[in-house]
């Protein structure tokens, strides 16, 4: 592995990233809005209640969920079902969208901004540079959850400290999904736009492409992550690990397709 | 004889749309500038990226500077220097930054890359947009950059696809002097795909035309018109118009082939030199004043479209 021209790749796509807005901004809103702004309205909604009934609701849901909430003190309950459980599934979306955005830009943005030719003619290996792209995805999108992991969490306790008087995120489990399912799932968003990229002209193309892919991933997340937090940690585990298989059977596959003239000729 | 720094032998590709490369066979000698030449499609910018390693071959072999672009491709990069026909900068990265960038990747040193880039940038008069993002930049800006860029190394042999296209005449000039430089003072090996024959045939010791993927011609200039056309063409400057008497008295000689009157005298066809000193040598005895006698070696230009024409 040539390292030096690996960085090279990488802060030379980082710093283009970071002057496109089309690109940063989504990256950048949707974790504030689903990270500081919904725990914010969710907690400041729970402390201006006296009473919030969410009876009907979790009459509605399996008693392993319903059950620790209706346990809680009436007022506490908003924001433990929110912050705790709700958001949790939606979290995921972050290290997906970030990924598959970035990893779009990477590899189609590259042929539709008419750049990749000169990058095959210079001597980086085809390894390298798959790899330089992979990473310029994959390090951002986990940086990016885990990020804004911290401040979900440091805004939904303060938020609720009023009316939990604890901290209660991150759970045990929230920190399996924090650095064991997210980081599977940016590899997962990015392995399935690595397959879409090869075939997209334009990086929009590839987001339209991957997004029909994704989409589904992304109700399956939801299903699994909800369901996820109601089991045990082993569980939990257990798709983290079958979300990474996928990815990297992907990721591995897509390697063996990303050859300098396999590039060329979609040129 | 010096070993031949590209070697091209049955050089054959091909695409989902067709061959785009049929039995190339050629070779470069050391500082030689080769000018491929050909209609869009017919096979230029794919012979470059064979060459280079950036696609394989379905049939057939090269060599660059020793090594087989298939199987050393990144050591062939390392030493060669691409122009692409769009220039191929980060429109969202600054000139400094592009060239930075390329220079990182050839292993050139964080102070040896900073030293050259500005070197560079101020040989080709981009100093002042060092720090601007090439998304403002004008085509000639981009493709001066961009020739930076593939100089940063110092090549030994350089490919350069259209390079002049989008240059306005004064760097159209400098551009083709630091060509001809490259090749003449540094012993650098130059394959110039262009569509400006004229800018060719000032820079090109050898032309190779391509035709759909074939190989239609390859050699110097006077031997494909040697091939081409039999003796040479010749202006006669004799002041005025030839008259139809002294005309008739040309086309007579041995060794004219043709002759036809222009505005200050005729136009020959005649089969060698000495029979154009024949012609002067009549022309005086029989008093008729003769200011010039000029005899035309054929042009890049005049052996491209004669080339050309068989396939239109």
């Amino acid at each position: 592995m040539n390292w030096p021209a690996i960085r090279a790749v990488m802060a030379k796509d980082l710093t283009a990233v970071r002057r496109s807005k089309a690109v940063v901004l989504p990256m950048l809103l949707v974790p504030f809005l689903l990270l500081v702004v919904l725990p914010l309205v969710i907690g400041i909604a729970a402390r201006s209640q006296e009473e919030f009934d969410l009876g009907r609701f979790l009459d509605n849901i399996p008693g392993d969920l319903a059950e620790p909430i209706l346990s809680l003190p009436q007022q506490e309950q908003l924001i433990v079902l929110v912050n705790g459980y709700l958001l949790a599934p939606l979290f995921l979306i972050v290290p997906l969208m970030v990924s598959a955005v970035l990893a779009a830009d990477a590899f189609a943005g590259e042929k539709e901004r008419k750049t990749l030719e000169s990058l095959l003619h210079l001597p980086l290996a085809d390894r390298d540079l798959f790899v330089a792209k992979l990473l310029t995805a994959y390090v951002p999108a986990v940086l990016v959850s885990w990020i804004g992991f911290v401040c979900f969490a440091i805004v939904s306790n303060a938020v609720a400290w009023p009316v939990m008087h604890r901290i209660f995120i991150p759970t045990r489990l929230w920190v399996v999904m924090i650095f064991w399912v997210a980081p599977a799932v940016a590899a997962l968003g990015l392995a399935v736009m690595v397959r879409v990229s090869a075939r997209a002209r334009t990086s929009q193309e590839a987001n339209q492409l991957g997004g029909a892919v994704i989409l589904p991933l992304i109700f399956l997340a939801v299903g699994q992550a909800t369901g996820l937090l109601l089991v045990d940690i082993v569980v939990a585990l257990f798709i983290g690990a079958i979300l990474w298989s996928i990815a990297v059977v992907l990721c591995v596959r897509g390697a063996q397709r990303f050859t300098r003239d396999q590039l060329a000729t979609r040129l | 004889m010096t070993r031949a720094v590209i070697e091209a032998r049955g050089l054959t590709r091909s695409f989902a749309t067709g061959v785009a490369l049929d039995d190339l066979t050629l070779e470069v000698q050391p500082g030689e500038v080769l000018a491929l030449l050909g209609p869009n499609g017919a096979g230029k910018t794919t012979t470059v990226r064979l060459l280079n390693g950036v696609l394989k071959p379905d049939r057939g072999e090269a060599r660059v500077l020793g090594l087989d672009p298939t199987t050393d491709g990144d050591e062939v990069r390392s030493r060669t220097g691409v122009l692409t026909e769009n220039a191929g900068l980060d429109e969202r990265l600054t000139a400094r930054e592009n060239l930075l960038f390329a220079a990182r990747i050839r292993g050139l040193g964080r102070s040896r890359s900073v030293a050259r880039v500005d070197e560079l940038l101020g040989r080709f008069g981009m100093m002042d947009r060092a720090n601007d993002q090439v998304q403002g930049f004008s085509t000639g800006q981009r493709k001066r950059l961009a020739l930076a860029r593939a100089l940063l190394h110092d090549p030994e042999v350089l490919f350069l696809d259209e390079p002049t296209s989008g240059l306005d005449p004064a760097a159209t000039r400098d551009v083709v002097d630091l060509i001809g430089s490259l090749a003449t003072e540094h012993g650098r090996t130059v394959v110039v795909c262009t569509h400006f024959l004229g800018e060719a045939g000032r820079l090109a010791h050898r032309m190779a035309v391509l035709h759909r993927g074939r190989l239609q011609a390859f050699g110097r200039p006077d031997e494909l018109a040697a091939e081409l056309w039999d003796g040479l063409e010749a202006d006669i400057d004799l002041g005025a118009p030839i008259d139809d008497r002294t005309l008739a008295l040309v086309r007579d000689l041995d060794g004219v082939t043709g002759a036809s009157p222009t505005a200050l005298g005729a136009h020959l066809r005649v089969r060698d030199r000495e029979a154009l000193a024949v012609v002067v040598a009549t022309l005086v005895a029989r008093e008729v004043p003769v200011y010039g006698a000029v005899p035309h070696r054929p042009t890049l230009e005049d052996v491209y479209f004669a080339i050309e024409a068989r396939f239109t």
